[in-house]
């Protein structure tokens, strides 16, 4: 029996919020931050969620269960059962928090990275995400290796589980729709023109007036906080995070879907997350129940999408991109 | 209205070299000057220098207009050129991603429309038609209309270089700083860019300081002349005066 | 607890010494940021692996100096590899240096896990577990450290030396004393300039690569006389400080590189020990505090230029 509206219900959601990591990602190619760190941001917004939707509502109701046991993880579970008015508040209240700590966060980042070239910057972010991933590692009170279970969903609440999951999915497409309009909109405006210019030379970009430094932090900022609240709508996705989750592997996994899309492309971009994302999801949800081989089936996909790269940068670097002449250069 | 460009006493400094030493240069305002020197002499050092690119290590630039001083070493780029300062470089740097339209664009002053809230609500369209009318007009002028939206990448050295200047003169730039802006340009083109330098200054009265070895075009095209030489400034007065100054024929064939 | 941090401090800054030399010069060589340099470490440190546990199931002893060139050989061909078949075409294609860095870390994903498929497969082929390996003993070692009189001393105090020295002599060695060493430091230099004097930079390119990414698996090798648990991610776990070191030293000084290390080692050595003692921090602080330093570097003096970047110093108007 398989149940195939539940199986696209959660693959349109996983892809969902690819989406937004994604479309963040070309815009921060596009303006010349080359981020190898985009899990620190989401991994902030991630944890920012889950320590919410734990311990707020474990506090307001005046237990004293601690989120990561059985009974307090029960508990939230009965909380968010008869409780509409909490969840929603607790998700709202996520949501803007997941964004003001990523963003803030993406702000600070700017100031020591802004005058160096982009080797650097992208090492500094991963290394950015690596920090996090091991504080989150060794910290009780974020769960340590274990990490949060029991986010409560918003839509808990509902007497139909299916119908909760449809809710959630409208919530985050309605999400990517938000980040596909500013995305677009910004990379297709004299701002975007502006923005390419600092990428391929900053220098000149300065000479024609522009504080490069401050666009710069204001685009991170802005992407960080997104990118923080994809983060957010992963953890009440899943429901539980732990610190293997924001590895350096998943900011690669999206620069692989960005560079499948060809970069500059927004409409590429979208593609090659579809694809990834898809390829992704089936590894990490399907292929496990199938049933594995001598190979794990794991480390292929990771060989796969690191070839998938690898072939688009040496023979298609437009990749799936709709192009309308001229060449996409990175 | 053009503005006075006082360089007082400026040195720089590379290591063990000194490619600026106490060069102290007052251009008066709404003139067409030349700077030339033989190469290493440090033009484009100090065309670095009043731009913002470097700082002094002694020295000050300051930009006079309508009664008023402002110090500017030290400046930022993007700070100065928003003074009304504009630049030019020997050797091109067009955006490579951009057409040559689109890197006309980039220096035109979208004032609040390059924000990020002016983006999402797409306030700018006005400012950007108003910008691509001057930009083709400007194209226009010189007969390259045809390779607007081509990209850096196809265009010939001559088509660069001339790109190059013309972007320089997008913005309303009181003070225009060109680097050779003749050099590989075709006889014609160059006549009309020192006809077009002129009427600029002519009604705007923008002041212009250009580097230049063409010595045709420089005798016409600029009221005074700077000579450096070695980082010094070496002599100065009207073109054909300079150029035939024996010192300044003895620096240039001494090299 | 001081000696413990000063044998720690000592290793370390041998170890990172063999990473970020070779490092350097690779990047002056080939102009490529590369994270493969991860995979050098690990693939070092497996070749160690699974040569040990055949020796010792065939022979029954193992040795260091087997290790250390089967080590060199397979690094330095996947590197060469890696360099045909990605970076040659992609810097014929004059890319941009972003993509050549963007293009090893798609390499470097490949190659981690192709290495963690070999050694699933070879775990389950000789029934053990190679993915979690133990310390590695090397008996031709310890007969050396007997006949010395040197009994009870730990390997590694041994090993990581005699790899560190030898790896920087037959570096010294090469580029000194060899044509082609000198060939490659002309390339370093001014690689249009080099080929213009008939410096047949291709091969030279292929060279360096062989050569550093050879001299990085040392460390590799190193590392299998001091961890307990060699995991495929031992590279992996070393990243962060080998180029925190390397931009130190601004990708170009050796001498700033190699100040580098030691200031690392000896930040993550004494100063994760000095915080925890006195401020109570705990141990897992060690990554933050090189990550400080790495902020700390591009505040104060960030290695303008590298691999792009305004160089020069925003000020906010005033004169400096």
């Amino acid at each position: 029996m398989i149940d195939v509206l539940g199986f696209l219900i959660t693959l349109t959601t996983y892809i969902g919020i690819y989406l937004v990591l994604s479309l963040t990602l070309t815009l921060e190619v596009s303006s010349g931050i080359t981020n190898f760190g985009k899990v620190a941001f989401y991994g902030l917004g991630a944890y920012t969620g889950a320590l919410i939707g734990t311990y707020l509502p474990l506090a307001i109701t005046g237990s004293r269960a601690s989120p990561f046991d059985v009974n307090g993880i029960q508990l939230l579970y009965t909380i968010s059962k008869s409780n509409p008015v909490l969840d929603l508040s607790v998700f709202l209240l996520s949501l803007a928090a997941g964004f003001a700590v990523s963003a803030l966060f993406g702000l600070l980042l700017t100031y020591p990275i802004h005058r160096v070239g982009s080797a650097l910057v992208g090492f500094t972010l991963l290394s950015t995400g690596e920090v996090l991933r091991l504080f989150y590692l060794n910290t009780e009170p974020l769960g340590e290796s274990k990490g949060f279970m029991g986010i409560p969903n918003p839509f808990a609440w509902l007497p139909q589980a299916r119908g909760a999951e449809a809710l959630y999915l409208i919530i985050v497409w309605c999400f990517v729709g938000l980040t596909y309009f500013i995305v677009s909109r910004i990379m297709n405006s004299p701002l975007g023109r502006i923005l390419k210019g600092m990428r391929d030379d900053e220098l000149v970009a300065l000479y024609a007036g522009w504080p490069t430094p401050l666009i710069k932090s204001k685009v991170l900022a802005l992407t960080s906080g997104f990118t923080g609240v994809a983060g957010v709508l992963w953890a009440y996705y899943f429901t539980s995070i732990n610190p293997n989750m924001f590895t350096p592997s998943l900011t690669f996994n999206i620069w692989a879907m960005v560079i499948l899309g060809g970069i500059d492309s927004i409409v590429g971009g979208v593609l090659g997350t579809v694809l990834l994302a898809s390829v992704d999801y089936a590894a990490r949800f399907v292929i496990p129940f199938i049933g594995t081989t001598l190979v794990t089936p794991d480390y292929l996909r990771w060989i796969i999408v690191g070839l998938v790269m690898l072939v688009v940068l040496l023979k298609k670097p437009e990749g799936l991109a709709p192009r309308r002449g001229g060449v996409s250069k990175l | 209205m053009g503005v006075k460009l006082i360089v007082e006493k400026v040195t720089k400094r590379f290591g063990g070299v000194v490619a600026l030493n106490r060069v102290s240069i007052n251009v008066p305002s709404s003139l067409v000057v030349g700077l030339i020197g033989p190469n290493g002499s440090g033009k484009t050092t100090l065309f670095n220098v009043v731009t913002g690119y470097y700082t002094p290590d002694e020295g000050r630039v300051l930009i006079e207009g309508s009664g008023r001083v402002v110090d500017i070493t030290g400046w930022n780029p993007n700070r100065i050129s928003r003074m009304g300062v504009a630049r030019t470089f020997q050797i091109p740097r067009l955006i490579p991603s951009l057409t040559v339209l689109e890197n006309m664009l980039l220096f035109y002053d979208y004032g609040s429309c390059a924000s990020i809230t002016c983006s999402l609500r797409r306030k700018w369209v006005n400012v950007e038609e108003a910008a691509v009318a001057r930009a083709m007009s400007i194209l226009r002028e010189f007969g390259l209309e045809s390779i607007a939206h081509k990209r850096p990448a196809e265009l010939s050295a001559g088509h660069l270089k001339l790109v190059e200047t013309l972007r320089g003169l997008m913005s309303d730039a009181k003070l225009f700083m060109l680097d050779e802006p003749f050099a590989g340009v075709e006889s014609w083109m160059a006549r009309k860019l020192t006809d077009t330098i002129r009427k600029i200054n002519r009604e705007k009265g923008s002041t212009f300081v250009i580097i230049e070895h063409r010595i045709t075009e420089l005798l016409e095209g600029v009221d005074y002349v700077y000579v450096l030489h070695n980082g010094s400034l070496l002599a100065e007065g009207k073109p054909d005066e300079a150029v035939s100054d024996e010192r300044v024929i003895k620096a240039y064939l001494g090299k | 607890m001081i000696t413990q941090d000063l044998i720690s401090f000592f290793l370390f800054s041998l170890l990172y010494l063999t990473v970020t030399i070779p490092l350097v010069l690779a990047y002056r060589v080939t102009k490529v940021i590369n994270f493969t340099v991860a995979n050098y470490i690990t693939y070092g440190a497996y070749t160690a692996v699974l040569l040990d546990y055949y020796m010792r199931s065939s022979f029954g002893h193992n040795s260091l100096l087997l290790t250390v060139l089967s080590s060199f050989a397979v690094t330095g061909l996947i590197a060469v590899l890696s360099n045909l078949a990605v970076f040659k075409p992609l810097a014929e294609m004059r890319v941009k240096g972003d993509v050549l860095m963007i293009a090893s870390m798609g390499l470097w994903i490949v190659l981690k896990y192709v290495l963690y498929i070999v050694s699933d497969i070879a775990s389950s082929a000789w029934r053990t577990n190679l993915v979690s390996y133990s310390q590695i003993h090397y008996d031709d070692i310890s007969l050396l450290t007997v006949r010395a009189g040197l009994v009870g001393v730990q390997q590694s105090l041994v090993v990581f030396p005699l790899l560190a020295v030898a790896s920087m002599f037959i570096l010294y060695l090469v580029l000194s004393e060899t044509r082609v060493g000198r060939a490659v430091l002309a390339v370093a230099d001014n690689s249009v300039l080099a080929s213009l004097s008939g410096i047949a930079v291709g091969r030279v390119v292929n060279l360096t690569w062989f050569l550093t990414a050879g001299l990085t698996s040392l460390a590799g090798v190193m590392w299998t006389t001091y961890s307990g648990a060699i995991t495929p991610e031992v590279g992996d776990s070393l990243i962060l400080q080998v180029f925190t070191i390397a931009f130190i030293g601004g990708l170009s000084s050796l001498t700033r590189t190699a100040a580098g290390a030691l200031l690392i080692s000896g930040v993550e050595n004494f100063g994760t020990d000095l915080l925890s003692t006195y401020l109570g921090l705990p141990t897992s602080i060690k990554p933050m505090l090189t990550f400080t330093v790495l902020l700390a570097t591009l505040i104060v003096s960030p290695p303008l230029g590298v691999a792009g970047g305004v160089p020069y110093r925003f000020t906010r108007g005033a004169r400096r």
